[in-house]
């Protein structure tokens, strides 16, 4: 069918530029990585949570936060892709037009992915062990391909409608960054004060996090709304909700700008 | 009957408040070149991108193989191949990658791909540099790969918005021998261009056009006609000289002397000869002349014969600005030389 085979061509048209613009992909591992050295080895021995070791508590918080920074990435090479000549060439062809964008998503994913097992890797040489059961470890992997998915999708929507790569990462910065720091991923929400702790109860990141913590960590609870109480299924739900919203705003972002 | 191969009809197109195309008719008989020439700003890019159906007409109907571009576009788009101002290839393939990749995308397995790729890696002379990536490619360079990336099916169509701007002059010769070759092959052609001399060199008819709407249509032959041809300019140093010089000449050529410029224009058809002979006269005389120089018409000329006026050149940047802010394409792309930078080469 043409709409598989060319966002088949497409996708892999997005995938040779990966070594050949290595800079993309440092930015989905570099990033996990400092944080993973800093918060280790140098703020490491100031935070203590209390019934586990900090190792095992915090890979799984930059998992997440990786996972979430996937939306920056994808943006950005978006931002950049998209209004790069040749998709005016893959405009006026007569190939299947929504595998333009669908090549484009699926470029990103597996850029995510790629990044995701480099920071997995670099945390399991680190030492980090996770207790995973064979029926979690599916589960853990079903959750982050829907939400690296979701993210993705994401991603590429704010890529089409910021003005400029550089736009994108400053909304990285001043949007996605703060909301990782509050996900409970370095240190415990039940310890944050009250407005901080409202808004982490709540946002999506901190289901992410608690969902592979709570996968990967046995022993660890940190309740306090319905959704730390549930995280995989809100996990699950919020991807589900951002596929929904996502998806067709890009597809329709993507057809106005065809229409023009 | 020949066919029709470009038709369109009071074609409009709105950026905001600024009209970029103005009830455009245009006619391209099937199998025949037709230039669209205009200076910077002048809405070619416009039309050609409503035409390849990357714009949508905001008034007017354009018809392509009979085709309409709104209801019929993915038709339209099996026809027409539209090879831009800038190289509409991934900076980050090599140019046969992108190639491959263009003639996958139009239906070839892998291996016929390659075949044709390498095909067209002779025939555009690509070689040199087939394996470089695009992005470490000569503003020329590019352009060959681009032409040939929108010559994988030959098309019924070719639409092509200046292509040798900004190239140099060996560049610009082997894309002109490339499309007069293509022609022969039967393609229906559609350029747009600033130059006056592209348009006399490669169409059989030029379709001159400014601020969006149509000034001026005719052969290269009647343009000529009306604009003059090639010609020498003697500048004279002073007004004595001038006067010397005009004396001189006046009985021996077909002298028209424009005192305020100190200036003596002299046809030229026999160009270089012509100037040769004339500059030796002028050297024998000893009469002080600061310039002899072999001049061709330009685009202005030819506006100013036709219309009575000059072009009126929008500063690139507007077209540009507008066109991006309704495709959200990153304004001004690095890599747009020689827009306008030609037009005082032959001034």
């Amino acid at each position: 069918m043409g709409f598989v085979r060319d966002t088949i061509l497409l996708t892999g048209r997005s995938l040779r530029a990966v070594p050949r613009v290595p800079e993309r992909l440092l930015d989905v591992t570099i990033q996990p990585i400092v944080f993973i050295l800093l918060f280790l080895y140098v703020f490491g021995s100031a935070i203590h949570v209390p019934g586990v070791n900090y190792k095992d508590y915090l890979f799984p918080g930059i998992i997440a936060q990786s996972l979430a920074f996937g939306i920056i990435g994808a943006g950005v090479a978006t931002s950049n892709d998209m209004t790069e000549g040749v998709v005016d060439r893959f405009r006026s062809m007569p190939i299947s037009r929504l595998s333009i964008i669908s090549g484009q998503v699926m470029g990103q994913f597996c850029e995510q992915v790629l990044g995701m097992i480099i920071v997995v890797a670099f945390g399991l040489a680190l030492g980090w062990n996770p207790q995973l059961t064979f029926a979690h470890a599916v589960e853990l992997f079903a959750l982050m391909v829907l939400g690296m998915f979701a993210f993705t999708w994401a991603g590429v929507l704010f890529g089409m409608l910021v003005r400029s790569p550089d736009a994108m990462q400053g909304v990285g910065f001043i949007v996605i960054l703060p909301l990782t720091f509050l996900a409970g991923t370095f240190v415990p929400i039940a310890g944050m004060d009250a407005i901080p702790r409202a808004i982490a109860q709540w946002d999506p990141i901190s289901a992410l996090v608690a969902a592979v913590r709570g996968l990967t960590t046995p022993g660890i609870h940190q309740g306090g709304s319905w959704q730390l109480d549930h995280p995989q299924l809100a996990m699950a739900l919020w991807s589900v909700v951002l596929l929904a919203i996502c998806v067709p705003l890009a597809l329709r972002r993507f057809n106005r700008t065809l229409a023009a | 009957m020949t066919q029709i191969a470009i038709h369109t009809e009071g074609l409009t197109k709105r950026f905001g408040d600024f009209t970029a195309v103005e009830n455009l008719s245009l006619e391209v008989a099937d199998g025949s070149v037709v230039s669209l020439l205009g200076p910077n700003g002048a809405g070619k890019t416009t039309t050609v991108r409503m035409l390849a159906t990357l714009l949508r007409p905001d008034a007017g109907h354009a018809r392509v193989g009979g085709y309409d571009v709104v209801t019929d576009a993915a038709r339209v788009r099996e026809l027409v191949s539209l090879t831009g101002q800038f190289a509409a290839l991934d900076k980050n393939l090599t140019a046969r990658e992108n190639l491959v990749l263009m003639a996958r995308l139009r239906g070839r397995n892998l291996r016929a791909a390659r075949t044709l790729a390498n095909q067209l890696v002779d025939r555009f002379d690509i070689r040199p540099f087939r394996d470089r990536l695009v992005k470490n490619l000569s503003g020329g360079e590019k352009r060959r790969v681009d032409l040939a990336a929108g010559l994988i099916d030959t098309p019924h169509v070719l639409v092509l918005d200046e292509p040798t701007t900004g190239l140099d002059p060996r560049s610009r010769q082997v894309v002109w021998s490339t499309i007069r070759q293509l022609v022969q092959d039967g393609v229906t052609l559609l350029l747009t261009t600033q130059y006056l001399e592209e348009a006399d060199a490669l169409a059989d008819r030029v379709v001159l056009i400014d601020r969006g709407t149509q000034v001026a249509a005719g052969t290269p032959a009647q343009l000529k006609a009306q604009v003059g041809e090639q010609r020498v300019d003697i500048i004279a140093a002073d007004s004595t000289s001038f006067d010397q010089l005009t004396d001189l000449l006046w009985e021996r050529f077909e002298v028209n002397p424009a005192p305020e410029q100190r200036t003596i224009s002299i046809p030229a058809p026999d160009e270089v000869a012509d100037l040769a002979r004339i500059a030796a006269i002028v050297d024998e005389s000893g009469i002080s002349v600061d310039e002899v120089a072999l001049r061709r018409p330009t685009l202005d000329d030819a506006f100013l014969a036709l219309t009575g006026h000059p072009a009126h050149e929008q500063t690139p940047e507007v077209e540009e600005v507008a066109v991006s802010r309704m495709t959200h394409a990153a304004p001004l792309q690095a890599g747009r030389v020689g827009s306008g930078s030609e037009r005082g080469r032959s001034a």
